[in-house]
């Protein structure tokens, strides 16, 4: 029934949102998460993707997450000479994770999910009314 | 209100819907096996189906009881035993009132 075919695929977009939801919470949590010694990299910024796959079981076209790729951008940089971390200048490395732009993301992700969430809720509410011309 | 007709009508369409379901119950007294045979076998088959979402949903459940199942996975499998029990309530609602209107056809 395409009915419950596309309940199925905003199921799998609510999956992608909510694992997207998992990589973002990590870079947040991780924002001050610095090296122990000089020579080590600070927490590398995540960025999640997400792929279309040909559900063949539902002939329905579904997203999932890909690969969590690594946000090249270059680290942010704190003086701070007496931390372990700090190379000869006296420079500790930080996480090149923004907050401004974590919290954008996370906004994103909570309405692309609401909307899928409302591909469901309308879709029964269809199936229902559908069945309501049974009883009529 | 529904007429003789629009209650013959309907019969055959859930004969038909039931027909089209893909249960592994045997359908032999389907067709010139007595009106009471085609809706008990319509029936039957209907609360197969809905027996096994029911059953799915209920193996979802245990497992997020278990910690292990996704949320959404036991919401979703919910949401289609619902469906699926909504639809045979309704089809069962008008398969006894077109059984009804044909058993007070004047003959």
């Amino acid at each position: 029934m395409d009915f419950l075919k596309s309940i199925q695929v905003a199921v799998s977009g609510l999956k992608a949102q909510s694992g997207r939801m998992r990589v973002i919470s990590e870079n947040i949590a991780n924002a001050d998460s610095v090296p122990q010694n000089p020579n080590a990299e600070p927490y590398r910024r995540k960025v999640p993707t997400f792929e279309r796959r040909f559900d063949r079981e539902l002939q329905a076209e579904t997203v999932r997450m890909g690969k969590i790729a690594r946000d090249q951008g270059s680290f942010k940089t704190r003086f701070e000479p007496g931390h372990p971390a700090a190379d000869r200048q006296g420079y500790v490395k930080l996480p090149n994770v923004s907050s401004t732009i974590e919290s954008m993301d996370l906004r994103e992700a909570q309405r692309s999910y609401e909307a899928n969430l409302n591909v469901v809720s309308s879709t029964r509410r269809m199936i229902q009314r559908t069945l309501e011309l049974l009883r009529a | 209100m529904a007429s003789p007709i629009s209650a013959a009508n309907a019969y055959s369409a859930i004969q038909r819907m039931g027909t089209g379901a893909a249960l592994p119950v045997s359908r032999t007294d389907a067709g010139e096996g007595g009106a009471t045979g085609g809706f008990a076998n319509v029936l039957q088959q209907f609360a197969g189906g809905t027996a096994e979402t029911a059953r799915k949903a209920e193996g979802q459940m245990m497992q997020a009881a278990a910690g292990k199942g996704d949320l959404v996975d036991v919401v979703t499998a919910i949401t289609e035993s619902e469906a699926a029990l909504e639809t045979l309530v309704a089809v069962r609602d008008r398969m006894i009132a077109a059984y009804e209107e044909i058993m007070r056809m004047p003959i």
